[in-house]
């Protein structure tokens, strides 16, 4: 089960401002709902955790991230992730290049195309939601980017800071999966009269 | 009391063959007082749990049971390290292959068995199995049967790559299991060289689960200081398993007892031995107390005994008047990742070459070529009698096709090449003798019944008005079943042929006991034979007790599949109840001082002919059985035992017709009327029939309409629980009418057919008839199943009658 998702978020930074921000693997990672990162391994290598309720299925994944690349002149951040349930019966893994385009002073984009492949449990019972739910998983995600940008401006120009530098991640919550079910029902309504199933 | 009235009292009393008998284990159920698997608690008895693999196709680089064993209630983690000190990793299948119990070093499907969790109860087993940590290194799966021959292909079966057989002859590819041919195909070819017409249509069996209501399971309880081991399982055939499990574990075969119980249906998916129940039992020799296991909705759609998944070629060449001159029926059979589809030896692919159907079809050739794939073993379940219905499936359709080329009505293409009744017993070119029909006044008495010259005309009105909101179509399916197996000549399981018995024992007081080796998953056995001992012997059915599923207690029989019960163990019955006969006549002649010559048999006693006041019913007799008033050298008491070895398979036949009306914007098909002719032979409780027949069709129904079993691209299920998988219920299915003839099978006892599976199987190409049916008008010759809404309305978008 593979879903291959291509979206672009406004962010209110500078784009050298969300380039910092996007080195810090453990900041960028409790933005992510439910996510959070356990252990830094060397470099480009991390441990982290990933809670999700969707459902009947109740995902609790531990994994391995590696950084394949970073490249300033593009701001282009490129990774790997992969893990399984605690429970044994799911996997996942997803192939994630992010890339900061400028604007303006004030603004820049933030690119995101990825693609997500699950196995087991998560694929059996996921499988029909899984592009709404990823779609709202990234919305949440440059959401809480957004918002850490805002929060905490690192200086424009600055130089990526050393790993764990970030402010501390706010503790990682599951999904909340009402209001994921909330927000995947308004998205697919609000596809639905525009005439652009999802 | 005149004297027909008297008669009529008497033969009332019985209740026995052709009367409509309330089931008589129905009292149980209807109370909630059946005792199935999941009811039997045993003293000391632990809960296993399995871990399954989320992978389809990986190498298993450790297994780390460390936090399983630290969790609460956790007693002990068997993993396929563990089975290999007793030789229990690996065990045989019942299609001639090997299946790894608990996965050694890969896992080759998805859910697949990799470690068994035994603890105290199934909560604390069920946690400490989500604590096992298995370290897996994913493999590229094979999912499309089409890819696995590929000379790239990965090799799912590293175990017997360098095995040049695996029980059905030679094999090409690592990823080939079998190549399984019938007929003549120089003579098919030559037909087709030279035909005026011919056709020919891909069509897909998609894999399917019968999905009985109660899953498997087993409490396995071995007893080390007699070396006895009791297993109560579900099992459609608890002899064959015996044996298995005597040749799997080396326990004498005398010191195993396998109790079936109550069963909550089976269809087939109850037949194999799944390795749950093989590690309960190793499990249970291990540690020395009983071990239960019970498969989940999701273990039990996901890994066990699944139905079909042949891709089927038919090809069809006849004359220009629709007489069908040649027949070449191909399949790619995925069979998943270990061959466990159930076969006797000899057919690998079943009894696939049926595919003639009723028809004379002077030439004809059959291949099977069947390939591992990452997916779930099995193949043979699903209320079929070993792959009839993907046979029969192809020739109904195909004649459909071969009618829509022609311009010929799809009743008349079967009239022209109907087996008739004259030609009987007819040899088909694929080798099978059809023992009787009638087929021509059955499809007639259909046709009549639903007004079928009226059907046709309203739907050519309805074809011709583009405002009608609906496509109505007309599906007919005149097919002929082959069940009842079987001869020992030619069927055999493991080596033990296909024979099935019945011993009866009668008490002074005219009580009856009868024991079969046959297995009652609801097909109302306790009733139908019970029946069969009524009218044989003239004893009530009220006092006959059937028993079945205890190998301590019943005869060896092979169980109850195939529609087998009563072509063969029905027949047992009516055997050994005439060896009981047999004796009760030398009494009633010593009691009356007659020769036997001179008695008579009258539903009830024996008779002096022309003076019937000197009579001695079967009660007088069951007493005197048991006394010395017996003649000179005769022992006491009426007892028997048949072993039954049919001379032949039975074949059953029926004409289907299904009207629906597909709407063209949504795409649902309602089924607006089913009309089913099924002709069995003597019918011996016509409500169970009816009862079977409608389970059947509303198997037929859910099969056609909407079930499926998906794959991804990486082999992960999309489609084990109930939330996906359809099973109708009342809201869904459609009403069944039901109609028969009786047409005897000259060599039953009792002149019966097996009937159960009939419905499934021609219900099946009856409804996908109807669907296809309101779009031939449209060129479409063929659509895959399920018809569900969905898939029906892309047709329709894709031919823009959805258009206003």
């Amino acid at each position: 089960m593979k879903v291959r998702l291509e979206k672009a978020f406004p962010m209110p930074a500078s784009a050298d401002a969300a380039w910092a921000l996007l080195q810090v693997i453990a900041g960028v990672a409790s933005c992510m709902p439910g996510a959070k990162i356990t252990e830094q391994v060397d470099a480009t290598h991390y441990k982290g955790t990933v809670a999700l309720k969707v459902g009947p299925a109740s995902l609790s994944f531990r994994g391995e991230i590696e950084v394949k690349s970073l490249d300033a002149s593009t701001r282009t951040l490129h990774l790997f992730a992969k893990g399984t349930d605690t429970t044994g019966s799911s996997a996942a893994s997803m192939d994630l290049t992010a890339r900061v385009d400028a604007q303006d002073a004030n603004s820049c984009s933030l690119a995101g195309d990825s693609e997500v492949s699950m196995s087991g449990k998560a694929a059996s019972f996921g499988a029909r939601l899984m592009g709404p739910v990823s779609e709202q998983v990234l919305g949440q995600f440059a959401a809480n980017f957004a918002a850490r940008l805002k929060q905490a401006p690192p200086q424009a120009g600055a130089a990526a800071p050393a790993p764990g530098a970030a402010a501390p991640a706010p503790e990682a919550k599951p999904l909340n999966a009402l209001a994921l079910a909330w927000a995947v029902i308004k998205g697919w309504l609000r596809a639905l009269f525009t005439g652009k199933r999802a | 009391m005149s004297q027909t009235a008297e008669l009529k009292e008497r033969e009332d009393k019985l209740q026995g063959m052709g009367t409509s008998l309330l089931r008589k284990e129905d009292a149980k159920f209807i109370r909630g007082q059946g005792s199935y698997i999941d009811d039997i608690k045993l003293p000391g008895m632990l809960f296993g749990a399995v871990v399954r693999s989320p992978y389809a196709h990986a190498r298993i680089k450790g297994i780390d049971k460390a936090k399983a064993l630290a969790c609460p209630g956790v007693v002990a983690v068997l993993t396929a390290d563990d089975l290999k000190p007793v030789n229990l990793h690996w065990m045989p299948t019942l299609g001639g292959d090997v299946q790894a119990v608990l996965a050694d070093k890969k896992v080759c499907f998805q859910y697949q068995e990799v470690a068994m969790v035994l603890a105290s109860d199934r909560y604390a087993a069920y946690d400490g199995a989500a604590l096992v940590e298995v370290d897996y290194e994913e493999l590229p799966a094979i999912v499309d049967p089409k890819k696995s021959m590929a000379p790239d292909a990965p090799i799912i079966r590293e175990d017997i790559q360098d095995k040049k057989e695996v029980g059905h002859g030679p094999r090409t590819h690592p990823n080939h299991i079998f190549t399984w041919e019938a007929g003549d195909k120089a003579a098919a070819d030559a037909a087709f060289k030279t035909a005026e017409i011919t056709v020919r249509e891909e069509m897909l069996n998609p894999r399917v689960h019968p999905c009985p209501l109660e899953t498997c399971g087993c409490v396995a309880s071995f007893d080390k200081p007699t070396g006895y081991l009791t297993v109560y399982m579900t099992s459609q055939a608890p002899h064959l398993v015996r044996t298995v499990l005597a040749m799997l574990s080396g326990i004498a075969e005398s010191k195993i007892r396998v109790i079936g119980g109550d069963i909550g249906g089976g269809f087939g998916n109850k037949v194999p031995v799944y390795p749950g129940y093989v590690v309960a039992i190793v499990a249970s020799i291990v540690t020395g107390v009983p071990i239960k296991w019970i498969e989940s909705r999701i273990d039990n759609i996901s890994t066990t005994g699944f139905a079909r998944d042949y891709h089927g070629v038919g090809e069809l060449a006849a004359d220009k008047d629709g007489r069908i001159k040649g027949l070449r029926f191909s399949a790619l059979a995925d069979h998943g990742a270990f061959n466990s589809h159930v076969s006797a030896t000899k057919f690998p692919a079943g009894l696939f070459s049926i595919c003639t159907g009723s028809y004379a079809i002077p030439n004809a050739y059959a291949r099977v070529d069947a390939v591992y794939t990452n997916k779930a073993p099995g193949g043979v379940a699903y209320r079929c009698s070993l792959r009839v219905t993907e046979a029969i499936y192809l020739i109904e359709r195909m004649m459909d096709v071969l009618a829509l080329k022609l311009g010929l009505d799809k009743a008349e293409i079967r009239r022209r090449n109907f087996v008739r009744s004259d030609q009987f017993p007819y040899t088909t070119s694929l080798g099978w003798t059809l023992d009787s029909g009638a087929y021509h006044p059955a499809l007639e008495k259909v046709l009549k019944a639903v007004g079928y010259e009226g059907l046709r005309k309203e739907q050519a009105a309805k074809r011709a008005d583009p405002k009608s909101p609906t496509l109505m179509g007309i599906g007919i399916s005149t097919f002929t079943e082959i069940v009842g197996a079987g001869p020992t000549k030619v069927c055999d399981i493991l080596g033990v042929g296909l024979f099935d018995s019945c011993e009866i024992r009668i008490h002074p007081t005219g009580g009856v006991i009868a024991r079969l080796g046959t297995m009652s998953q609801g097909q109302g056995h306790a009733t139908t034979y019970a029946q069969i001992i009524a009218t044989e012997l003239g004893l009530p059915a009220a006092d006959i007790v059937v028993e079945e599923g205890d190998t301590d207690k019943s005869p060896y029989g092979a169980g109850t599949w195939g529609s087998r019960s009563t072509p063969v163990s029905g027949a047992a019955t009516a055997m050994a109840a005439r060896k009981i006969k047999d004796k009760a006549k030398k009494i009633a002649a010593h009691l009356l001082e007659v020769s036997e010559g001179d008695l008579e048999w009258e539903i009830d006693r024996f008779k002096v002919k022309g003076n019937p006041s000197q009579a001695k019913t079967m009660k007088e007799i069951c007493m005197v059985a048991h006394t010395g008033n017996l003649p000179a050298g005769m022992e006491q008491g009426l007892n028997a035992v048949t072993y039954y070895d049919p001379p032949n398979l039975t074949f059953p036949f029926g004409a289907y017709l299904c009207v629906v009306d597909v709407d063209k914007f949504t795409g649902e098909v309602k089924v607006r009327r089913f009309y089913a002719l099924d002709d069995c032979g003597t019918r011996i409780n016509p409500m169970v029939i009816e009862g079977q027949i409608h389970g059947g069709l509303t198997e037929a129904f859910a099969v056609a309409m909407g079930q499926q079993i998906p794959f991804d691209e990486n082999g992960n299920h999309l489609g084990n629980s109930l939330m996906d998988y359809f099973l109708p219920t009342a809201v869904e299915t459609p009403k069944w009418e039901t109609d028969h003839t009786v047409t005897l099978c000259p060599h039953h006892p009792l002149g019966a057919k097996g009937v159960a599976e009939s419905p499934h199987v021609g219900g099946i190409p009856c409804f996908s008839n109807a669907v296809i049916d309101a779009f031939a008008h449209l060129g479409v010759t063929h659509m895959d199943m399920p018809h569900s809404a969905w898939r029906v309305w892309q047709q329709c978008n894709t031919l823009g009658v959805n258009k206003r």
